[in-house]
């Protein structure tokens, strides 16, 4: 039998969530859009639609600090933050397409070098994800193998039923601790029906043979086709669910200052400007490039997997139309 | 539903008019290609999906023959005759698609000398409007997906350009929201208004979508980027978002023609036209200047004359 939550007490879950002093994370209204946001109770839970930005920076912020320094005595002297301080963290009501992206990031932060903000914050959260019931034009998660009910990377997952309640899977042991230590919100119980899920209309990707031809096309007039429009700002990689590339800057005087980490994109003109004046990747051509070789072919060389879930939020954001879908079906006839 | 709610749904704009200018496009773009008038013609193509439509520079009749105008031909083209995007343009002249916005950033541009109109086959729009954001759907006009800016376009005709595309329909007039969204901020008490601001630059995130898409952000190294020294943080925080964001309205003032590409740009819907908006309000009072479609030889702020307003100096 399964575990059925009510709406009601979905919002009482996080209501003494929020009591245990946990942060609460989930979709909340803020202004015109929804975002992942810190929940102060389970009334601010906006579920159905798709939050502008992924929840991928309740892991990985948009900006944090990473240590001061400040001088002393004429000694310059460094604090590192505490991660011991980081909460205990439960992520509410990703749709399949954000819940999937911690999993894959795991890898990378904790490759040669463990990311340990990263990691502390991973660590110590649960993903309660759903399954997604409506989509647009833009949603391709079919194409590269998510779904709509894909349970990937969720430690707790909810299906929208009929009847307005949840239908409960718990996937990992931070699942069931999390049902289990708020038994009284759940129930055993017949599913009434599921809600119908999203059917993004769009054919499945031969992700294999798009690598193939990745592999030997590192240099293509499609590169320099996409980099004719593309402008090189940043708002495909920030709003992306999967994009993990950071700069580090200390921000201050000589005597005092932080030393922060935030976003960066690879689309910048600068992004792999050295501090020689030599630019490998000098134009927009090869910035593109870079983009779909990381996402399609590097990080699945290095890791086995793809770096995109296909939430669709790049092609809704380029300013200019450019449709990472639309790109990878020419690439998956090209290679035939 | 009956012919009035519809006509009211769709702003009074019939399909059938971008039709006639897209084939008014299409068959001037594909003349000039062949007569070797031009080398390319900036101008959009359809996107994949039905509410979009994408830049492109073709330079074969073929690829003229599938351009297109529709609510989804958003986008202000003169950016891609600037330095911005040097190197993506064959040599010789070139046309470009223009709506009445457009040709303001062209007549900006020409004034700043980054383009020559010799160089122009300008193709203007008899422009009925276009969408705001890119939203899911038909890809049909509607009061409620008409952009801000076409809300109170004064420039619906083209005027000095080499071919005009369409014929304007009959407009029904809509009331204006940004300029009502104005008012209302510029009415708040200072430190209410300085809120509202923190506010929306709270939300930014630095992705730098509103520098790359606007056509008078061409310089070579923006200050922003600078890191040694640094001038502003680059760090997505309050400080450098707001710093960015001011310098941002600020070098634009007097040259901003008004497209308000970067707020339809930014993904985190910050009201940038706003701060154009006040600075263009600025500029007429105490400049008697606003952005035209005709090139003025220097901008105001590029200027001194010796009856200038010199009341701020203290």
């Amino acid at each position: 039998m399964p575990q059925i939550i009510t709406e009601a007490n979905l919002r009482s879950l996080i209501d003494s969530l929020v009591k245990e002093s946990k942060l609460v994370v989930g979709p909340k209204e803020a202004g015109s859009m929804v975002l992942y946001q810190p929940l102060s109770n389970g009334a601010d839970l906006k579920l159905g639609a798709l939050p502008r930005r992924s929840s991928k920076e309740l892991f990985f912020p948009i900006c944090e600090d990473i240590l001061t320094f400040g001088k002393e005595d004429g000694v310059t002297k460094v604090k590192d933050v505490d991660r011991a301080s980081f909460p205990d963290a439960v992520l509410i009501g990703a749709l399949p397409c954000d819940a999937g992206s911690p999993s894959i990031l795991d890898a990378v932060f904790s490759w040669d070098y463990n990311d340990d903000f990263y990691l502390e914050r991973r660590k110590k959260s649960t993903i309660v994800g759903i399954a997604c019931t409506s989509c647009d034009d833009a949603c391709f998660c079919t194409a590269v193998g998510y779904a709509p009910d894909s349970p990937a990377g969720s430690d707790l997952f909810l299906t929208p039923l009929k009847d307005g309640s949840y239908a409960c899977n718990a996937v990992t042991e931070k699942g069931e601790k999390l049902v289990s230590a708020h038994g009284s919100l759940f129930k055993e119980g017949a599913a009434a029906d599921a809600a119908p899920l999203a059917a993004p209309d769009t054919a499945k990707l031969d992700l294999a043979k798009i690598k193939e031809w990745l592999n030997t096309h590192f240099e293509d007039p499609l590169w320099q086709s996409i980099a004719d429009v593309c402008l090189g700002c940043g708002a495909c990689a920030f709003i992306c669910p999967a994009c993990h590339c950071f700069d580090i800057n200390d921000e201050g005087t000589p005597d005092h200052g932080t030393r922060r980490k935030h976003w960066d994109a690879c689309g910048f003109g600068k992004f792999t400007n050295h501090a020689s004046g030599h630019n490998p990747r000098d134009i927009q051509n090869k910035r593109y490039r870079n983009r779909i070789m990381h996402k399609f072919k590097y990080y699945d060389d290095k890791f086995g997997k793809t770096l995109c879930t296909g939430c669709g939020r790049c092609i809704r954001a380029c300013p200019v139309g450019i449709d990472i879908g639309d790109i990878l079906n020419k690439i998956n006839v090209q290679a035939g | 539903m009956n012919a009035k709610a519809q006509k009211a749904k769709g702003c009074g704009i019939e399909p059938a008019y971008y039709d006639a200018v897209t084939q008014a496009i299409r068959s001037e773009a594909v003349k000039v290609l062949k007569e070797g008038a031009v080398s390319a013609v900036i101008g959009y193509l359809p996107g994949r999906r039905k509410s979009a439509a994408v830049p492109a520079v073709v330079t074969t009749e073929e690829e003229a023959g599938r351009l297109i105008f529709s609510p989804a031909c958003v986008n202000n083209l003169s950016l891609y005759l600037t330095k911005a995007k040097k190197g993506i343009l064959p040599g010789g002249k070139i046309g470009i698609v223009a709506k009445g916005c457009d040709l303001r950033a062209l007549a900006g541009l020409m004034g700043e000398s980054q383009i020559k109109r010799d160089d122009l086959f300008i193709i203007g729009i008899n422009c009925a409007g276009v969408q705001g954001a890119v939203a899911a759907g038909n890809g049909q006009l509607t009061e409620a997906s008409i952009a801000k800016k076409c809300r109170e376009c004064t420039a619906h005709t083209p005027e000095g350009v080499d071919f005009v595309a369409g014929t304007l329909p009959h407009l029904d007039g809509l009331t204006p929201l940004e300029a009502e969204e104005l008012a209302r901020i510029e009415a708040m008490p200072q430190a209410e208004r300085w809120a509202y601001w923190k506010e929306q630059f709270s939300r930014c995130i630095r992705c730098m979508a509103c520098r790359q898409v606007c056509p008078f952000c061409y310089c070579e190294q923006c200050l922003c980027d600078k890191n040694r020294p640094q001038a502003v943080e680059s760090s997505p925080r309050p400080a450098g978002n707001t710093a960015w964001h001011i310098v941002r309205a600020m070098h634009l003032a007097g040259r901003c023609a008004g497209c308000a590409e970067c707020e339809r740009s930014c993904p985190m819907d910050i009201p940038l036209n706003l701060l154009n908006r006040r600075m263009a309000q600025e500029l007429k009072e105490l400049y008697d200047y606003e952005a035209s479609m005709a090139p003025q030889e220097k901008g105001p702020l590029n200027q001194y004359k010796e009856d200038d307003d010199q009341s701020f100096i203290k």
